[in-house]
């Protein structure tokens, strides 16, 4: 501004041109074509045509529609889903982050262990969780299981959040080890000189220490567990066709766009856009909290 | 002493405890592969093969005609490769262009992009699918590569990284005459390792776990990566052929495997670094 005089400089956008025209070609033009043809009727093949709040209707007061039932159905599931990944994800790997933090004799062995399973695709360790919880052949059927775990209520629950768990941990217990490895040890030491236990330290220290990242874990953790998508999945994979299944928002949503019979993308994309809206006022909710804290 | 106690003895001894329940399930699953099927559908549960077989790693290397484990294997490190390498250039290129060159509304742009970033992803699934379709790529390979190029979350991280590089590199490198792509290529890549590891290693992981989108834009058999494949294998054989399947999941574990313990020495320090507190 200063110099006016002076040729403008374009090398920047050299720079960040190639991030930025894939990222609107394929991220941002996907997000408001997807909001638009949730208020179309698509079928991902013709021109969509405007209906208006048509979908909305359908999903969420047509007690008669299958989308309606496949909606709730989906919600619920999802809904639960979150409820109880949520606690077990935060409070398991930052159980793990704090042990390991005191380097116990092994921990990089025991590091390597625990983070191992988020290195792997849902399909491979599904497959072995199947035939772990086969009721006829299994570790199940030596655990007495008299039903078949996977499609049984409460037991699909119970199995697929410790599938979940033992999973995805990983991920936020590196981020939370991180976190430990840079917290001043002076401050732990001054509260020793008070005689304070490990449990004050935890309270006092630790965790008032770690807030950015516990918040961090926090906001990525829900958004993940509403898009639940690849255990469901695989698990009710198991005797096709079969009992009462846990399927997700996201499996309906899939299945209604890109399933076999005629795709229904403007029902789907309403859908995507609700759940869309609920990850988003939580993670509002959440910034929110992290600014007010501050 | 209180302390050394339980370091050395306690806090071991119930690690290990755990990391053996934690490791079971993939040694149950690396060891299911030396079974015979007839083994693994025993009703006498036992962990260990009775007697050892290689059929399952021979049917797989054999086989290619309706279940091309091979060639899928192939498809799938071709596109983690290839995607590795395209984020590592133009995210290293764009952190670069987002820090270490003023211009107006710099600041502004990164965090509308940021923004937007953080809408939810399953909004775009269905036009990002009319958008490859168009593009005629569905079945083909930058219908997986291509979408996952814009990480922003890798952004975020590459450019935190690099505002912690001291701007007097650049500075002095100017004096010597150096331009901007100088720089970027001499003076601040190198520097860029233990995050560009990373990133590789989250690229790489990420593309080769994926299955929503890759079970939606692949549908051709020879085209698809493994995990969609091994998902088809699973509705194909149901609960019959067990044994096949296992193994193909443990084949499809090693590179992830191998890729991890190489760059498990950068791992803590760049996370660190990305969340802001500097160690």
């Amino acid at each position: 501004m200063k110099r006016k005089k002076k040729k403008v400089n374009l090398t920047h956008l050299v720079f960040i041109a190639p991030h930025m025209i894939i990222f609107i070609v394929f991220i941002v033009i996907p997000i408001f074509f997807g909001i638009y043809v949730s208020f179309t009727k698509w079928d991902l093949i013709g021109t969509p045509q405007w209906v208006g709040l048509d979908n909305y209707k359908e999903i969420l007061f047509n007690t008669k529609s299958t989308f309606n039932r496949q909606f709730f159905d989906g919600l619920k599931n999802t809904v639960l889903f979150v409820i109880f990944n949520v606690p077990l994800c935060i409070v398991v790997p930052l159980a793990f982050a704090l042990v390991l933090h005191i380097r116990p004799l092994g921990s990089k062995i025991y590091q390597l262990v625990l983070y191992l399973p988020t290195l792997f695709s849902i399909t491979s360790v599904g497959l072995i969780w199947i035939q772990l919880l086969n009721r006829r052949f299994g570790l199940a059927s030596v655990m007495g299981a008299k039903v078949q775990w996977a499609i049984t209520m409460p037991y699909a629950w119970i199995a697929l959040m410790i599938m979940t768990v033992w999973w995805t941990m990983g991920s936020n217990m590196v981020i939370y080890q991180a976190a430990l490895g840079s917290v001043p040890k002076e401050e732990y030491e001054a509260a020793e000189m008070d005689g304070a236990g490990w449990f004050t330290k935890l309270v006092k220290i630790t965790i008032p220490s770690i807030r950015f990242q516990l918040l961090y874990t926090l906001v990525i953790t829900i958004a993940g567990s509403f898009n639940v998508y690849g255990q469901p999945t695989i698990m009710t994979r198991v005797d096709l066709g079969a009992g009462p299944k846990i399927n997700v928002l996201v499996q309906y949503i899939r299945s209604i766009a890109f399933g076999s019979g005629q795709s229904a993308a403007g029902i789907a994309s309403a859908m995507a856009v609700i759940l869309g809206l609920f990850i988003t006022i939580v993670s509002i909710i959440q910034f929110k909290m992290i600014r007010s804290e501050d | 002493m209180k302390k050394g106690f339980l370091k050395r003895l306690i806090a071991p001894a119930i690690l290990g405890v755990i990391c053996l329940i934690w490791i079971l399930p993939i040694a149950y699953g690396v060891l299911s592969s030396f079974k015979s099927e007839v083994e693994i559908k025993d009703t006498r549960f036992h962990f260990i093969p009775e007697t050892w077989t290689l059929d399952n790693y021979k049917y797989i290397l054999e086989n290619s005609g309706n279940t091309p484990i091979i060639k899928w294997f192939m498809n799938s490190f071709l596109i983690a490769v290839i995607t590795s390498v395209g984020v590592a250039l133009i995210i290293s290129l764009a952190a670069y262009g987002y820090t270490r060159i003023k211009w107006e509304y710099r600041d502004q742009v990164f965090y509308i992009v940021l923004a937007l970033s953080f809408f939810p992803q399953i909004i775009n699934i269905i036009p990002l699918y009319k958008i490859v379709d168009t593009l005629g790529w569905v079945n083909k390979m930058p219908a997986a590569i291509v979408p996952a190029l814009a990480s922003v979350t890798n952004l975020f991280l590459v450019r935190q990284f690099m505002l912690g590089i001291p701007i007097e590199f650049d500075e002095a490198a100017r004096i010597d005459g150096a331009n901007d792509f100088m720089i970027y290529s001499r003076v601040i890549m190198p520097m860029l390792k233990p995050v560009m590891t990373v990133v590789i290693l989250f690229t790489f992981t990420g593309q080769w776990n994926d299955l929503l989108w890759p079970s939606i834009v692949f549908n051709d058999v020879q085209k698809m990566p493994l995990t969609p494949g091994l998902q088809l294998l699973m509705g194909a054989y149901g609960n019959f052929n067990t044994a096949p399947v296992i193994t193909a999941a443990m084949i499809s574990i090693v590179p992830t495997f191998i890729l991890y313990l190489f760059t498990q020495k950068y791992f803590l320090q760049s996370l660190s670094l990305s969340s802001g507190v500097k160690g």
